[in-house]
């Protein structure tokens, strides 16, 4: 019982890391980046091959930096430039993104499924009510919750948290309060792409790699945002912590239809409250 | 994206002038020298494009009446297919089981566009993304029913619609009755927008809350607009079930949702008949770069790119450009 809330714990910890990536880019550009799965499954990658040549750190290191840089091109490239054509143009774009980043993860590493084991630090079990639990899942809670709660102190309390909050709010009259909203772009869509990478590598000794783990992730990170209301980062933590229940007891308990579970979830969050649990009305 | 087609009147159908008349007379010469006169291959790829284009014609159907872009347009395609292989497999008389395959497929899709009519733009992509998953994991899980993965195979009657079953099998066959089926679909698709409540759907497109104080119940018209963009998409998977004697969940993936998708992006919106021309484009060029290059996803997310961002009209904005330029100099001519 402990040991299926926990490893749901584990996965919702994830899937709000990968859902908070995208709320944080949704709320200053008012766009949803559809390639946000291939950068989850290529921080996965790039952390697989520097980590089993250097080590599980500088893997997550390398993840996180090729990502941010890959987030900061896709901001200077693409939403800057369309920030005024309509924001469906730039979905169609960042879909585009993600065909050529599934082809260029192919071509580097083939389709072979992939898997990496835990850092010798982290392997090993602990015994929690009386069963072994792998001392490496809780170490995914610990990265997450750091990850998610670091961004939100920074929102909260730092003085360029407080612009992106303006920017978020109203870009317009952000920018004539002398906020530099030019700058704030790139620092936010590169930090919305390395929370993905850093999460495809974190994750990747608890999945495994293979060239469609970034579009099943997508789903199921889009699945958090409508549950959780487009935008809203409490919104996103509730669906995710949710869905990670409904997934670990779900396997377990109705393993043939556990994966129907979400979606049941979201149609029914859909006819009760079209804008999610904490959405703004659409 | 759609926006554009405000420019168009929608008063007259193009197909109800002689100028429709002749553009079909030319199609349907086409379609029958290619028939006559083309390889086995070639006749193959027309006629998997030939359906494909009815998927593509249903997704363009929805981005230019409600301004919706779907990326789950493979679940009523889905459900079409399997829906069809299904019949076969129970020996239910497929006369009347397609009809009721494609009534259940509308029904389904008024009652999920009743639910999503709320949502528009951003959310209503990721929302059918997220449903057409839900459709290809619930044909995946539903071993019972469908085998999961190991699909369908449909093994056809005798005789169907008054035609020899092989004929839905062969190339040259299918070809003709998907182009001929296409074509009824494009005129009603034409006939639909100039009516009135085609009028009606564009003005919701436009302004809803206006249509809405105007007295109509626009919740209902934009899930029927939705519903029948769906059924559109089911013809097009009866249509494959027949012609490739098989179904296997891979055809409710969302990247086929996204293939459709990139069909419509290719063809623009412009123009009914855009999908159409995208589909003919991408299935050509498909099998054309497939002998040059293993990188057809990449290349297939380049062409987007530049598409969209370049050139938002597509094959139709290109084919609206040079109308008029080929007019305006008639024009100047006759002036003088």
């Amino acid at each position: 019982m402990i040991i299926n809330a926990l490893n749901g714990l584990v996965y919702g910890s994830l899937l709000f890391v990968l859902a908070s990536g995208l709320v944080l880019v949704y709320g200053l550009r008012r766009v949803v980046n559809f390639a946000h799965g291939a950068f989850y499954m290529l921080g996965a990658y790039i952390g697989y091959s520097v980590a089993i040549h250097a080590g599980f750190l500088p893997g997550i290191v390398a993840a996180a930096a090729a990502l941010i840089a890959v987030g900061v091109a896709l901001d200077l490239v693409v939403f800057r430039k369309l920030a005024d054509r309509d924001p469906l143009v730039t979905v169609l774009v960042t879909f585009g993104v993600m065909l050529i980043l599934e082809d260029f993860v192919r071509t580097v590493w083939g389709t072979r499924n992939y898997a990496i084991d835990p850092p010798a630090l982290l392997s090993g079990v602990v015994q929690i009510a009386g069963a072994p639990f792998p001392i490496y899942r809780l170490f995914i809670v610990l990265a997450s919750a750091v990850m998610a709660g670091g961004m939100v102190i920074w929102l909260r309390y730092s003085r360029s948290g407080l612009w992106v909050r303006a920017a978020s709010h109203s870009p317009v009259v952000a920018a004539m309060c002398g906020v530099r909203t030019n700058v704030l772009g790139p620092l936010v869509v590169g930090l919305g792409a390395a929370f993905a990478g850093v999460a495809g590598i974190v994750a990747a000794p608890f999945l495994s790699l293979n060239p469609s783990m970034g579009a099943e992730i997508l789903v199921m990170s889009f699945v958090v945002s409508v549950i959780g209301g487009l935008g809203s980062f409490g919104g996103a933590f509730i669906s995710a912590m949710i869905l990670g229940q409904i997934q670990a007891f779900g396997v377990v308990y109705l393993p043939e239809i556990a994966a129907l579970f979400p979606f049941l979830l979201m149609a029914l969050v859909l006819v009760v409250r079209p804008q999610g649990i904490l959405g703004n009305k659409v | 994206m759609a926006n554009q087609t405000l420019a168009h009147s929608f008063r007259e159908s193009p197909i109800l002038r002689p100028s429709g008349l002749i553009v079909l007379a030319i199609l349907t010469a086409t379609v029958v020298i290619l028939t006559a006169t083309g390889s086995r291959i070639t006749l193959s790829l027309l006629a998997q494009a030939a359906i494909i284009s009815i998927l593509a014609l249903s997704v363009g159907f929805l981005a230019r009446t409600a301004d919706l872009i779907s990326f789950g347009h493979a679940a009523p395609f889905g459900l079409g297919a399997y829906g069809t292989a299904l019949l076969f497999q129970h020996g239910i008389p497929a006369e009347v089981g397609i009809w009721l395959v494609l009534v259940a497929v509308f029904a389904l899709f008024f009652v999920i566009g009743l639910v999503v009519g709320k949502l528009n733009g951003i959310a209503f992509s990721m929302l059918t993304l997220a449903l057409g998953q839900f459709f290809y994991v619930a044909i995946s899980k539903l071993r019972a029913i469908t085998s999961g993965a190991d699909g369908l195979t449909v093994s056809l009657p005798r005789s169907l619609f008054g035609l020899p079953g092989r004929t839905y099998q062969t190339p040259d066959g299918m070809f003709i009755i998907a182009s001929v089926i296409l074509a009824a679909l494009v005129i009603l698709i034409y006939l639909f927008e100039a009516s009135r409540t085609g009028r009606l759907a564009i003005g919701v497109r436009e302004n809803e809350e206006r249509v809405l104080f105007l007295g109509y119940r626009t919740k209902i018209l934009k899930a029927a607009v939705f519903a029948t963009s769906a059924t559109i998409a089911g013809v097009s998977g009866v249509l494959f079930a027949l012609y490739q004697g098989f179904v296997s969940p891979e055809i409710v993936h969302w990247s086929f949702s996204g293939n459709a998708l990139i069909m419509v992006i290719l063809g623009g919106s412009l123009a009914v008949w855009g999908p159409v021309a995208g589909a003919l484009v991408f299935f050509f060029l498909r099998e054309w770069l497939s002998d040059l290059t293993e990188h057809w996803l990449a290349v297939l997310g380049v062409i987007l790119i530049a598409v969209t961002v370049a050139w938002p009209g597509g094959i139709t904005g290109v084919a609206k450009v040079l109308r008029a330029r080929i007019s305006g100099r008639e024009r100047n001519g006759g002036g003088k």
